[in-house]
């Protein structure tokens, strides 16, 4: 039987007791969702490396914390993102420009598209300003687009994760779209209605 | 029928796997009728697109390498940390116990040795053992660290310079000794002599001397 069919708490059972197997199971089912959603609330992948590796810390230092009564520890581990994720927001509002990351080269990944350069010049170019225009959302508003559209969870599952109910998280979607529809549609000087929504 | 109002709301979720089928078609017959909300909704689909590509050059991202080696670096520390522990609390255990047993052997060399001594003869080796073992009233404990120098080794035993044996005074035939594969003539094997045997620290006689009254009774026999 592969580690990674154990039940979870049975291989966090393993790992706190120090069997190095059982925790990487658990850290390779958990880290790349929970990285890439810190990555694209904080739009830092320093600031994403560090919540990953203090969530991970903690699970070892304080194992304890995870209650399997009271859920999944994916959904665990999530919440302990969400909470270091929101307290970096709060004390770094983003400092650090998207070319910081597109500099170190883990952030940006060019598929390979059979484009034209010009037109894959341009179409870099409108994903830039899109990932901008998310990282400049409102800490809230963002997670509900980075949840129920980029990560394309249903309404339940976002509700589920925040803690909140879901006409939270639709109201908390229909801001964030408003907000980047109006700035996008103002950075590529071609307004349709671009205020409609973020009124 | 559905406002513009209602449309900005609810309806930019018409193509949502999970939008309500009721919702999803007012929201596509309110568009069909309202060109400003139908532009809305191109320009939402044309920014729901690049969000599809954003996901898409983001979807195999995880944490470097590094995260998880210095994560198991904190594994392994912890667990490093953990075996001292366990070593130093059997270690404390072993030697409360070697502390109890030597306080155990300490008194009962004291008591043996202020016992009241009777000369009641034993007559073989389990005998002595156990006589040297349990401070049994027929032998008088003299002393540790005794010059050793005029016993005879007992055959099937090592010499030992340990400083933890004790010379056991008891008063025996002389066929016991045969016993400890000492000869004996057999003529002489029922006399009774003091002897002195040289005791290991597990109460097992290593060596053997004769008093020397008993010595020269018998050479005077």
């Amino acid at each position: 039987m592969k580690l990674i069919d154990e039940k979870e708490p049975l291989l966090l059972k393993r790992a706190v007791r120090g069997d190095e197997q059982a925790f990487l199971a658990l850290y390779q089912k958990h880290q790349g969702p929970l990285y890439r959603y810190a990555l694209r609330m904080t739009g830092s992948p320093w600031a994403a490396e560090e919540v990953i590796q203090e969530v991970f810390l903690l699970l070892i230092r304080e194992p304890q914390k995870f209650r399997p009564d009271r859920g999944e520890l994916g959904a665990f581990l999530f919440g302990v993102t969400r909470n270091r994720v929101m307290k970096h927001l709060e004390r770094l509002p983003r400092e650090r420009s998207l070319d910081e990351i597109n500099a170190n080269g883990t952030a940006w990944r060019e598929p390979e598209d059979p484009l034209t350069p010009m037109m894959i010049a341009e179409k870099s170019e409108r994903i830039e300003q899109v990932r901008e225009a998310v990282l400049d959302l409102p800490a809230e508003f963002r997670e509900a687009v980075v949840l129920c559209e980029l990560e394309e969870m249903s309404y339940e599952e976002a509700a589920r994760r925040c803690g909140c109910p879901v006409g939270t998280i639709r109201s908390r979607l229909h801001r964030g779209r408003a907000l980047l529809l109006a700035k996008l549609e103002l950075l590529r000087d071609a307004p349709r209605r671009a205020s409609a929504g973020a009124r | 029928m559905m406002k513009c109002e209602e449309f900005e709301r609810f309806g930019l979720d018409m193509d949502r796997a999970d939008a309500q089928p009721q919702e999803a078609a007012a929201a596509a017959e309110h568009v069909s009728a309202c060109p400003g909300c139908a532009a809305l909704l191109e320009s939402w689909r044309e920014l729901k697109q690049d969000l599809r590509v954003l996901n898409e050059t983001t979807r195999l991202q995880s944490a470097p390498t590094r995260v998880e080696m210095r994560l198991k670096q904190e594994l392994r520390t912890r667990r490093e940390a953990r075996v001292p522990r366990r070593t130093v609390t059997l270690a404390s255990w072993a030697l409360s116990a070697a502390a109890v047993l030597a306080a155990a052997i300490g008194w009962m060399h004291w008591h043996g040795g202020v016992a009241a001594p009777t000369n009641t003869a034993s007559s073989g080796p389990a005998q002595i053992a156990e006589t040297s073992s349990n401070r049994a009233a027929e032998s008088i404990l003299l002393a540790a660290d005794y010059d050793s120098g005029d016993f005879t080794q007992l055959p099937g035993t090592m010499p030992t310079a340990s400083s933890d044996e004790s010379i056991l005074e008891a008063r025996v035939q002389r066929g016991a000794l045969m016993q400890f594969g000492l000869p004996v003539a057999p003529e002489q094997a029922t006399e009774w002599v003091d002897v002195d045997f040289l005791v290991g620290e597990d109460g097992q006689p290593l060596a053997v001397r004769l008093h020397q009254d008993s010595q020269t009774e018998a050479a005077t026999q």
